[in-house]
């Protein structure tokens, strides 16, 4: 709820090390562990412009190097601009580049259309580009003054891909031929050596490579104008605007040309270790539905602080705490110390076992999902080392807290709590359907040189029991297991000592 | 942080059946082209400019002290005319901010004193930052967070937007009680 | 019994102007024909008198104010505020400029301060304000957080579809003021 706008103050360490508040991580089903931003993959779903909400597919998108063809910025403060209708000049006056030597021969049209910012009321008419007798399109497009270098550049980059894919296409398919050859001519095995490390002999295609670029001594002389002409300062572009078109750079406001639109994009993520998705948006940018949606919100118990009394050292405070289970199954809490190992656990009638989730996977599941040419080599890392360390101390109770699963009809049912736990009075201090609020004691530490103002963190292991749903070769029936996250609460600041 | 109880004067509320709670202290105009869609709470001051052309607001829409919601016009070559204005579901709109927005989505934040300028479309699940100037018939998408004079996307939003919205409106709505005298 | 109070205290308002019941007006103002005057606008002329021309829109919230700044002394002669022709006030600004041309726009929360000229054309945009002494020239639009300016190609044109439409319809929901002032005098610029 608040965590749009509120500082973080409940964060949860994901299993990378990475400290984040429990909206911005995701659990990932397979594995059964958090994982964050930092430590799934990002795969881009789709492209669209966040003006037209037009999404086109990816080769597409990269013909139009990543830009709208429809919609343009304002290229004095980047906003996007607007198409305007006006009367037909009927009369030369005003700007004379905007008047059309067409339009004077034809009956004129009855409306011309140009572009304007609401914003910064900047208009195509300033920079004299000439209206449109159409509302959408047949903008002058501006040409980079290095398209030619570029092209030539690109070209042979090409050539050298396509030459690069040959050679490992040979060797993957001939691997013996060029001996063969060799042999046909009868070439000596010294000489076959003698080749093997070198590049492959000289081709044609050769010649293609660009002219290097030169550089050059000779610098433009600089105007006289500089030092008499008074400087208008609202006339000059500024270093974000020519920054936004590196290619041209302008340096006065009128030469600024629109810019097209760069397209947003659609992400997915997707879990490193086993990779499944832990999200996956709908393909439409105007859906706010997701096909696969692992945030750790609906899976993961949320821990909210409600209220914590005035901390002092050496002195113990309440701290109140309200759990909630997000999920459809009744959930068992505990807490633990922060020095608890997080493997996960299950509860068979032996006893209490550990669970090896990683190693089981590669037992059971064949985690390739993608054809292999699409498939990202799996990087992962090893755990980031935890900085954060508790300035205080905190008292856990030992009972268990069971939270019924969530049920959204609740809601409108007033007819009150129908679950009856057993709870410990010292712990529950309120509960109504799947939430309850427990109350902890904290005791910041007098060891440390702690100063008055300085604010206050306290961390523990939190074990919350979760439902498995995923059939798996072993496991046809739902799995009950008890998994383990570490918390840390940033409580207030110290008031002061004893 | 878990929200706190916000008391109101119950003299100054007005609650209807659909569970609107509207401050007697506010500016309603043309009030028969208004449509509280339910559980909206419309805090003192605020003006919503229904005479100028009909707004809607969805489900558990909370509007703030001091805003003002005003349908935005269009000038078109024979005059001008003004158009309704569409909110969705479980917005919040922080205090003196101005809306003229055409559509404003479901699960929308507009942070305080920040400025939707004219025509503008703000999309499902998007976050206006307090004081940010979002210029005329800007689209905001889905997801993103706008901030600054001209607003520009800062930041993306999680995917659990949504709920936390939805959790963060009903909340206010639950915590909105009436003081005991 | 707000009008009442106010229009003991000579409020002109010209055939043809539209002020609503529930705008605030404090002091000695003149409004001028075709003038719409939006409910909750203030208009207060503390220190000296205001007079507003044609065709102005002051929206809801917006505030124009002949005011002295707290603490300053008494001036020789009482401070008339001027205000042009076709000028919009939008929601939320604040006027306190002395003299204010023609065709200039005052965007959402924009705030102009008592010793700025506003001149023709002049736009200060969104959530700007001018506090420095100075007269801005003629076209000039003001934008963004760091008030950027820029002389404008396109001057804003006067807001006639918008004041036709709303001198349209205001009658038919609000309380209006009643004109007082036959004579549609031209305010001295």
């Amino acid at each position: 709820m608040a965590y749009l706008f509120q500082p973080d103050y409940v964060r949860y360490v994901c299993s990378c090390g990475s400290v984040k508040p429990v909206s911005k991580i995701y659990f990932c089903r397979h594995c059964l562990k958090v994982r964050c931003g930092y430590c799934v993959c990002h795969e881009v779903d789709s492209h669209y412009c966040s003006n037209c909400m037009e999404n086109l597919p990816s080769p597409e998108v990269r013909l139009k190097k990543n830009k709208c063809s429809n919609c343009f910025e304002c290229p004095c403060c980047f906003q996007t601009l607007s198409t305007r209708a006006a009367p037909a000049p009927v009369r030369a006056g005003g700007n004379p580049s905007v008047e059309d030597t067409k339009s004077l021969a034809k009956p004129p049209p009855k409306k011309v259309y140009y572009l304007s910012c609401s914003f910064c009321r900047w208009t195509s008419r300033d920079a004299g580009i000439p209206d449109q007798f159409v509302a959408t399109g047949g903008w002058p497009e501006q040409e980079n003054p290095h398209l030619a270098r570029i092209v030539a550049l690109l070209e042979y980059h090409k050539i050298l891909a396509s030459r690069e894919r040959q050679q490992s296409e040979r060797k993957k398919f001939h691997p013996k031929r060029t001996y063969m050859q060799f042999e046909k001519f009868a070439m000596s095995s010294v000489m076959v050596r003698k080749r093997a490390g070198l590049c492959p002999l000289p081709q044609s295609q050769q010649s293609d490579y660009p002219q290097p670029a030169v550089a050059s001594e000779e610098v433009e002389e600089l105007s006289p104008d500089i030092f008499t002409q008074p400087l208008d300062i609202t006339k000059i572009t500024t270093l974000e605007q020519r920054l936004k078109h590196p290619d041209v750079q302008a340096e006065e406001i009128n030469q600024l040309r629109p810019q097209h639109k760069q397209f947003l994009m659609k992400r997915s993520q997707r879990c490193r270790v086993c990779e499944h998705n832990v999200c996956k948006p709908e393909y439409s940018p105007q859906s706010i539905k997701f096909k696969i949606q692992l945030a750790a919100f609906y899976h993961i118990p949320e821990v909210r602080i409600v209220t914590c009394e005035p901390l002092r050292i050496g002195q113990t405070s309440e701290l109140l705490l309200k759990l909630c289970n997000p999920t459809q199954h009744q959930t068992q809490i505990m807490l633990f110390p922060l020095s608890t190992s997080i493997t996960p656990t299950t509860v068979t009638a032996a006893g209490t076992k550990e669970v090896d989730r990683e190693n089981m996977q590669l037992g059971c599941e064949s985690p390739n999902l993608l054809p292999s040419l699409v498939r990202q080599i799996t990087v992962t890392e090893d755990p980031k080392p935890l900085k954060l360390s508790p300035q205080a101390e905190i008292i856990l109770p030992e009972s268990i807290l069971i939270l019924p699963p969530r049920d959204d009809a609740a809601e409108y049912d007033d007819t009150g709590d129908t679950h009856n736990f057993q709870d410990d009075p010292k712990l529950v201090v309120w509960r109504k359907g799947n939430k309850a609020v427990i109350r902890l004691l904290v005791k910041p530490n007098e060891d440390e040189q702690i100063e008055e103002g300085k604010e206050i963190t306290v961390g523990f292991v939190m074990q919350y029991g979760y439902v498995n749903t995923i059939a798996t070769l072993e496991h046809k029936e739902p799995q009950k297991l008890d998994l383990k996250i570490k918390l840390f609460l940033s409580i207030g600041k110290l008031v002061g000592s004893t | 942080m878990e929200p706190q109880d916000i008391y109101y004067n119950k003299a100054e509320y007005v609650e209807t059946a659909s569970g609107n709670k509207v401050s007697r202290q506010t500016v309603l105009c043309g009030s028969q082209n208004i449509v509280l869609h339910g559980k909206v709470i419309v805090q003192s001051d605020a003006i919503i400019r229904g005479d100028l052309a009909n707004v809607r607001t969805g489900r558990y829409c909370i509007i703030s002290k001091n805003v003002v919601i005003r349908p935005p016009f269009k000038k078109f070559s024979k005059g001008v005319a003004f158009f309704p204005l569409q909110m969705g579901d479980h917005v919040f709109v922080g205090e003196r901010a101005v809306v003229n927005a055409a559509v404003v989505g479901s699960y929308v934040h507009i942070g305080k004193d920040a400025l939707i300028g004219r025509r503008c479309i703000l999309k499902d699940c998007c976050f206006i930052e307090d004081g940010a100037v979002v210029p005329p018939e800007t689209v905001v998408p889905s997801f993103t967070r706008f901030a600054g004079n001209p607003a520009t996307c800062v930041e993306d939003l999680p995917e659990c937007t949504l709920d936390l919205m939805l959790d963060y409106t009903k909340n206010y709505y639950q915590h909105f009680l009436p003081a005991r005298v | 019994m707000d009008s009442a109070v106010s229009r003991r205290s000579n409020i002109k308002i010209a055939v043809g102007a539209i002020v609503c019941e529930e705008s605030t007006l404090k002091g000695h103002i003149t409004i001028g024909s075709r003038t719409v005057v939006h409910p909750r606008a203030s208009i207060i002329a503390e220190a000296g008198p205001i007079i507003i021309g044609e065709g102005n829109i002051v929206e809801e919230m917006a505030v124009i104010a002949n005011r002295l700044p707290a603490g300053a002394p008494e001036p020789a002669s009482t401070p008339v505020m001027i205000i042009g022709n076709f000028n919009v006030f939008e929601t939320d600004s604040r006027c306190e400029a002395l003299k204010v041309g023609d065709n200039n726009i005052l965007e959402m929360k924009a705030s102009v301060s008592r010793e700025v000229e506003l001149t023709n054309g002049c736009v200060v945009g969104a959530a700007c304000s001018l506090t420095e002494p100075e007269t801005v020239s003629e076209n000039t639009i003001i934008f963004g957080s760091q008030c950027q300016r820029r002389e404008m190609n396109d001057k804003p044109y006067p807001q006639v579809g918008q004041i036709d439409y709303l001198t349209r319809v205001f009658p038919n929901y609000h309380h209006l003021r009643k004109p007082n002032m036959k004579i549609v005098k031209e305010p001295a610029i």
